[in-house]
């Protein structure tokens, strides 16, 4: 890994790589999907790209089993693999680093030092509290202290997969070592949540050329997650919705219903409560995703999913329209609900279309 | 008589750190510590079991 940035644009390092200006501009376009933004955008994007030259980033990992980083490294397709790690001029990250114990602390150091408040730091993982946060250290030092100084010194912080949001698995009851995500540990930073078990790196790409692009993060919700990705319900987006209006359930796994595809409610899913864009990004490089592959969702995106919506397979009390237990006039008041929920995610849609226009009068 | 620590070591999943005794060039004792601990066994205790593999496949 180079500790110099280059001192060329994204799109000309990525050009030197051997990466086509037709793959660029389908990067380019993806992106402005993910972000829920009209094609119209894509040249705008490509045109930051063009110009803008990679932020610094640090990439933390403190309690984490690295599947975030392996959502990065995964990426089948090696163009978009290596669109994504350069996007960033990543200078310290534990797992894929050459340099170990006092040349991988000085390079983390030395973009602390030089690019305060210029760097981009990305975390996964939780941060103990309990016993004063020994039950994660990394060169003696423990991780809130590290969180504290290298998020402190950031321009902002994006925390990938649910254990740097809010906790994730460490975090799950009774929560042995005090486990919390970054916003809770470091007070006063700007963060953006990615939760997801693991993240999907589309949504965390798309956070960062948002900024590229506009200047700015995109809007988020209450629990500091992005609109775009986390604004609509997996239940409205499911492949498997018209099989949960019509009745037809999974009930026992191996059943004619799980062969044919069938709604996974009954076996636990999490959708009806659960807001992803996980249906439509999908993982894999876009292949697939959890109900899709005839898997219950478990809210992995959600607060204390383990906890708030486990067990997993616990199928959710009073969701409204599951059609085997509602007469005729009650699917009929379903149907008008799920219009309704189609209203909102449209009005959701625009207010996330009308926030970087806003930006463009500036 | 020189003690010498590596931490963190990279390229692996984890946190690692080793010390090594070195004596005249050569390493005589070493030690290897694993600096993270989340107690995923304490996390399962009363869980429902059918759930257990979702939380220990994310170690």
């Amino acid at each position: 890994m180079s500790t110099v940035r280059d001192d060329q644009s994204i799109w000309e390092g990525l050009s030197k790589k051997g990466v086509s200006r037709r793959d660029f501009m389908k990067f380019c376009s993806t992106m402005a999907a993910t972000l829920a933004l009209p094609s119209s955008f894509v040249p705008r994007i490509a045109e930051a790209l063009e110009k803008k030259q990679k932020p610094y980033a640090v990439w933390l990992e403190f309690q984490d089993c690295a599947g975030d980083t392996e959502s990065i490294l995964r990426a089948t397709k090696p163009t978009i693999a290596q669109i994504v790690l350069d996007v960033i001029s990543l200078e310290y990250h534990e797992t894929i680093m050459a340099g170990a114990g006092k040349a991988a602390e000085k390079a983390r150091d030395d973009v602390v030092k030089n690019q305060k408040g210029k760097y981009i730091a990305i975390v996964e993982g939780a941060i103990p509290t309990k016993d004063g946060g020994i039950y994660c250290t990394i060169a003696g030092r423990t991780a809130l202290d590290i969180a504290k100084e290298v998020c402190g010194n950031a321009a902002f912080t994006i925390n990938v997969g649910s254990c740097s949001c809010w906790g994730g698995v460490p975090s799950a009851n009774p929560n042995p070592t005090g486990a919390v995500g970054t916003g809770e540990a470091v007070s006063g930073i700007t963060y953006v949540n990615i939760p997801g078990c693991a993240h999907n790196v589309e949504n965390a790409t798309a956070t960062i050329v948002h900024y590229l692009t506009f200047g700015s993060l995109p809007p988020v919700d209450s629990h500091h997650r992005p609109l775009f990705g986390y604004g609509k319900r997996i239940h409205d987006n499911c492949e498997r919705r018209a099989h949960f209006d019509a009745g037809q359930f999974v009930r026992k796994w191996g059943d004619e219903g799980h062969r044919r595809g069938w709604c996974l409610y009954e076996m636990g899913c999490k959708g009806p409560e659960a807001y992803y864009n996980c249906p439509t990004v999908k993982y894999n490089s876009g292949t697939c995703w959890p109900v899709q592959a005839g898997h219950p969702c478990m809210a992995c995106a959600a607060d204390h999913n383990w906890d708030a919506f486990g067990p997993i397979y616990k199928r959710l009390e009073n969701v409204p329209g599951a059609g085997y237990q509602t007469s005729a006039d009650k699917i009929g008041l379903g149907v008008a609900a799920v219009a309704a929920a189609g209203v909102a995610a449209h009005a959701i849609a625009r207010a996330v279309k009308g926030k970087p226009k806003d930006e463009e009068d500036k | 008589m020189a003690k010498i620590a590596i931490d963190p070591i990279t390229r692996i999943e984890g946190h690692l750190r080793i010390e090594a005794q070195v004596e005249g060039g050569k390493v005589t004792d070493a030690w290897s510590s694993g600096t993270m601990f989340r107690g995923i066994e304490i996390i399962l205790k009363g869980r429902d079991p059918r759930e257990c593999w979702a939380l220990t496949s994310r170690i």
